[in-house]
């Protein structure tokens, strides 16, 4: 065997262990979110009262005013669904990824964990993989619990386009997400900054109303939020019915979006890593 | 400390090691070196110039009062902070540039409680981070319960580490520690708020680990237990080395000058006998009644160049009988206050 080729397969089984770390990450916390189980039950109830609010906005609204989709008119509630689901979703994901890393550091667990034989990447991708797994669950359920309970109606030839939409989505709020724990880690605070972007995203993605009814800049400036960019495909897919065709434009948008934004995240974090070794502030926050 | 200061103790093999080959060779040379480290935070010089090398099978006591500098050179050690000059290196390797091998080879015991998942259990935590050492989950869960074993945990394995006592949590770092089985341990304050019996649980199991032929650093600020335990000690203060040697030799450098003494004479107690026993002692010191009322202890606090042998004499010659008589404070913390106090000599000046 060649050097260069033992040195790929050294690489090649390094990333194999590294990856079966990813489970006992899940499992840890899996076992944290037990035991806070009445967590688990608010968040259900939660989410199905936020749904039936907006069942009763729906009442009010004529459905004249929304966009159709494959063709045809949605309810507010449809409408409505597919941007609840994907913003919350953006929300907590980002959040929670943001926050990981910051909790080990107030748990005082991080420093633990970096004095183990474990890649700072898979410390980021690890602190987040239970929350990558569980959000797009929830996500589901959301969309099952409201469709069961108000008759709505989704295109069964869209579930597979639009979870592929999310799952490219999803690597784009985990670059942001360890963007802001590379802030947070530097900063100290950034809980502020998030939520500040995160709302501005949302109010830019047409998640709670049509975005025409934007002024036209910002309008615009939507085909470069990939949140309005993801809405948009998925209610393509479930709403109209457009299969594939209604979603690939998109996932050729935001696939390098994510992988620009995982990219991104994974270097701020290792300089800021860097940073707070250089000066002496890991444990500090 | 600086090379010409170190003084190594015999190395032990480790078990299992070839005794005539690599090992041997392995264990002449420092598995922990760190040469004229020094680290500043802004302005604040917290390390200067501090020289540690610790040999296989060494238990080195890092000893020093709040803000010595102890903490911040265990992380320059661990690889968690860089130095701002002079290098450090772990089993021949950069800390800082740790590769997962020697990451592998290291134990660290820190000194906060709050290292574990709270709400998780002993066994959970132990196994995490057992398989972030890259063992399978079966065999994560073996070597946590053979850790908690080590450390007298297993009727607690399955409730939350929340719910442990800070002795307990401090034998499950411990436990943590062990899972590899390191070549490298250093133990960070470990026993600060353990009762007696707390701390020479987990100085047994530390010094168990040493006699594997692991090179231990233990830094404390609790002089006496480095007694009997560690081989050698470094004495930092302001971040500067003020002593380096074995415990004997930082226990000749101390010169007690108070002791507790307990006396009886006659009819006289208290404020009285001391009146007296002060006018016997003349130039050599003076006796002054610990406590309240009709005591029997004093302190003799002796002049500069009195003799203890001469003072006691003179109480003697004044029918004082003197039924104990010890320092007031340990010879070691003795020699401890002399090399921190801030009108103490620095020795690298």
């Amino acid at each position: 065997m060649s050097a260069t080729a033992a040195v790929a397969l050294d690489k090649a089984s390094a990333l194999a262990g590294e990856l079966r770390k990813l489970p006992a990450f899940i499992r840890r916390d899996f076992l944290v979110a037990w035991s806070y189980r009445m967590a688990f039950f608010s968040d259900a109830a939660a989410l199905f009262l936020q749904a039936v609010s907006f069942y009763f906005v729906g009442l009010m609204i004529n459905p004249e005013v929304l966009p159709s989709f494959g063709g045809s008119r949605v309810t507010y509630l449809e409408f409505v669904a597919v941007g609840i689901a994907l913003s919350v979703f953006m929300h907590l994901g980002l959040g929670r990824v943001a926050t990981a890393i910051r909790n080990e550091q107030l748990t005082g667990t991080l420093e633990s964990l970096l004095m183990t034989p474990t890649a700072t990447a898979t410390i980021q991708l690890g602190s987040v993989v239970y929350d990558s797994i569980y959000i797009p669950i929830r996500t589901a359920l959301f969309f099952a619990v409201i469709g069961i309970a108000f008759g709505l109606h989704f295109e069964p030839n869209g579930f597979l386009p639009a979870l592929f939409v999310l799952l490219a989505f999803i690597p784009f709020v985990w670059g942001l997400g360890i963007a802001s724990a590379a802030a947070t880690l530097t900063f100290k605070r950034g809980t502020g900054g998030i939520a500040f972007g995160v709302a501005i995203l949302t109010l830019g993605s047409g998640a709670y109303f049509p975005l025409d009814l934007l002024p036209g800049w910002a309008e615009a400036s939507a085909e470069l939020n990939p949140l309005a960019l993801a809405i948009g495909a998925m209610r393509e897919a479930l709403l109209g019915g457009t299969g594939w065709e209604g979603v690939g434009r998109t996932l050729l948008i935001l696939v390098p979006l994510s992988a620009l934004s995982l990219a991104g995240g994974f270097s701020l974090f290792r300089a800021a890593l860097r940073r707070e070794r250089r000066r002496g502030s890991l444990g500090l926050y | 400390m600086s090379s010409s200061s170190e003084h190594h103790i015999p190395v032990l093999e480790r078990a299992g090691d070839d005794p005539d080959g690599a090992a041997r060779a392995d264990a002449a040379s420092p598995l922990i070196r760190a040469d004229a480290v020094s680290r500043v935070y802004g302005e604040k010089h917290a390390l200067v110039d501090v020289t540690l090398h610790v040999a296989r099978g060494e238990i080195c006591g890092l000893i020093g009062p709040n803000g010595a500098g102890k903490t911040t050179l265990l992380r320059l050690l661990t690889g968690l902070l860089d130095p701002s000059s002079g290098t450090v290196r772990i089993l021949g390797e950069k800390p800082a540039e740790a590769t997962r091998r020697l990451r592998q080879r290291v134990g660290l015991v820190p000194s906060g409680d709050r290292t574990f998942y709270l709400r998780i259990s002993g066994l959970e935590n132990l196994a995490f981070f057992a398989r972030m050492h890259g063992l399978g989950r079966r065999a994560a869960v073996a070597e946590a319960r053979r850790a908690l074993a080590e450390v007298d945990l297993v009727e607690a394995q399955h409730r939350a580490v929340g719910e442990y006592s800070h002795g307990m949590q401090k034998r499950l770092s411990v436990a943590r520690a062990l899972i590899t089985r390191p070549e490298i341990l250093l133990v960070d304050e470990a026993t600060h708020d353990l009762d007696p019996e707390g701390g020479r649980v987990v100085r047994n199991l530390v010094a168990d680990i040493a006699a594997r032929g692991a090179a231990v650093v233990w830094a404390t600020q609790k002089l006496d237990e480095l007694r009997g335990f560690a081989d050698r000690v470094m004495l930092l203060s302001g971040g500067r080395t003020m002593f380096s040697g074995t415990l004997p030799d930082l226990i000749a450098l101390s010169s007690p000058r108070r002791y507790v003494l307990r006396v009886r004479n006659g009819g006289l107690s208290g404020e009285s006998l001391a009146a007296v026993a002060d006018r016997l002692l003349g130039d050599l010191g003076t006796l002054r009644t610990l406590g309240e009322g009709e005591s029997s202890n004093y302190v003799l606090a002796l002049e500069r160049d009195a003799i203890l042998g001469d003072a006691l004499a003179a109480l003697a010659r004044g029918r004082m009988d003197i039924l104990t008589c010890h320092e007031e404070r340990s010879e070691l913390e003795e020699a401890f206050l002399s090399f921190t106090r801030s009108d103490s000599v620095d020795p690298q000046a």
